[in-house]
């Protein structure tokens, strides 16, 4: 098979790679330009980063989102002293019933008493 | 104890891995290994020297952009020959340094071979014309198919294959052992 034998000759002869004196300088070459990309590609993140940071705040602040925000704060801290106000009235309107507020605070302290005492009966009963 | 192993100790294909994972000394190491043998590619298939280097680098960049791609299938080398090939084919197709359809003028060199000199194969591209010594270095420098090459060169199948026929009886008649020099290409009885 001459033709065979031919084409696997060039095959081999074109895969023998030729001695090149400069072949260091060329690798040291191709590492220089990744190096270089690399710095390159590193900066351009940081640039890009940088670009889209000022792009954010420049539409926050462009926008009407900051000052929806403190008009909604504005509002929060209204509705908050209301409430203060409400539990405070709620307060001083007990205070004003006929049998006083002293009454009231009796029976709660006979509440939680009673609710001690059933406490203590449950535990002696399971034991 | 095991020592250190260094990227010259390493196989191709380890080393791809480890270009992979942005290992750039690694990539290096492969660029020494391979780079002579892309070069030369280059050179054979027509490009001048500096030229050929300039699309080695970019090739090789190109490459490592890719290197995840590399399986270990087939040489690394033989990888990174057909990015080259395809980038060199590029920018000769958009520089329309001639067109791979036109008839071959034949060259000066002749087709007889020198009864003396066993040429090799460097000086034997040389006497094909530039259409068969791109087809050529195509097919058998780097490994793409005659559909592949016609593909990448935007000519029709045919032409390639007629180029590729020719070029070979050319280098057959160049690279004939000396002692065959004086009569008949070696092993093959002349064609259209």
């Amino acid at each position: 098979m001459p033709e065979l034998d031919f084409e696997m000759r060039l095959d081999r002869l074109f895969n023998e790679p030729p001695v090149m004196h400069d072949a260091e300088a060329f690798a040291r070459l191709v590492e220089m330009r990744l190096d270089r990309g690399w710095n390159l590609r590193q900066v351009g993140i940081g640039v890009a980063g940088l670009v889209a940071g000022l792009v954010g705040v420049s539409q926050l602040l462009g926008s009407r989102m900051l000052f929806d925000a403190g008009e909604a704060t504005q509002r929060n801290a209204v509705a908050f002293t209301s409430s203060v106000n409400g539990l405070v009235r709620t307060g001083e309107n007990i205070s004003a019933l006929p049998f006083g507020g002293e009454a009231l605070w009796l029976a709660a302290a006979l509440g939680v008493m009673a609710l001690a005492f059933a406490v203590t009966r449950a535990v002696e009963e399971f034991q | 104890m095991a020592g250190v192993r260094t990227p010259a100790s390493l196989h191709d294909v380890e080393l791809a891995a480890l270009a992979a994972a942005g290992d750039r000394p690694a990539f290096g190491e492969l660029v020494r290994r391979h780079g002579s043998a892309v070069r030369g590619l280059l050179r054979r298939m027509g490009a001048e020297p500096s030229l050929a280097d300039d699309i080695a680098q970019d090739a090789f960049l190109a490459a490592f952009e890719r290197v995840s791609e590399f399986r270990g299938e087939g040489t690394f080398s033989a990888w990174v020959r057909k990015i080259a090939a395809r980038l060199y084919v590029r920018r000769w197709r958009k520089e329309s340094r001639f067109d791979v359809e036109a008839e071959d003028i034949e060259d000066g060199h002749g087709g007889e071979a020198s009864a003396a000199a066993r040429i090799d194969l460097d000086e034997a591209m040389k006497t094909l014309s530039p259409a068969e010594r791109m087809c050529v270095s195509l097919c058998y420098g780097a490994g793409v198919s005659h559909a592949e090459a016609a593909e990448a060169l935007n000519a029709p199948l045919g032409t390639v294959k007629s180029h590729v026929k020719r070029g070979l009886d050319k280098l057959r008649l160049r690279l004939a052992p000396p002692e065959g020099a004086h009569g008949e290409p070696a092993g093959r009885e002349g064609h259209a």
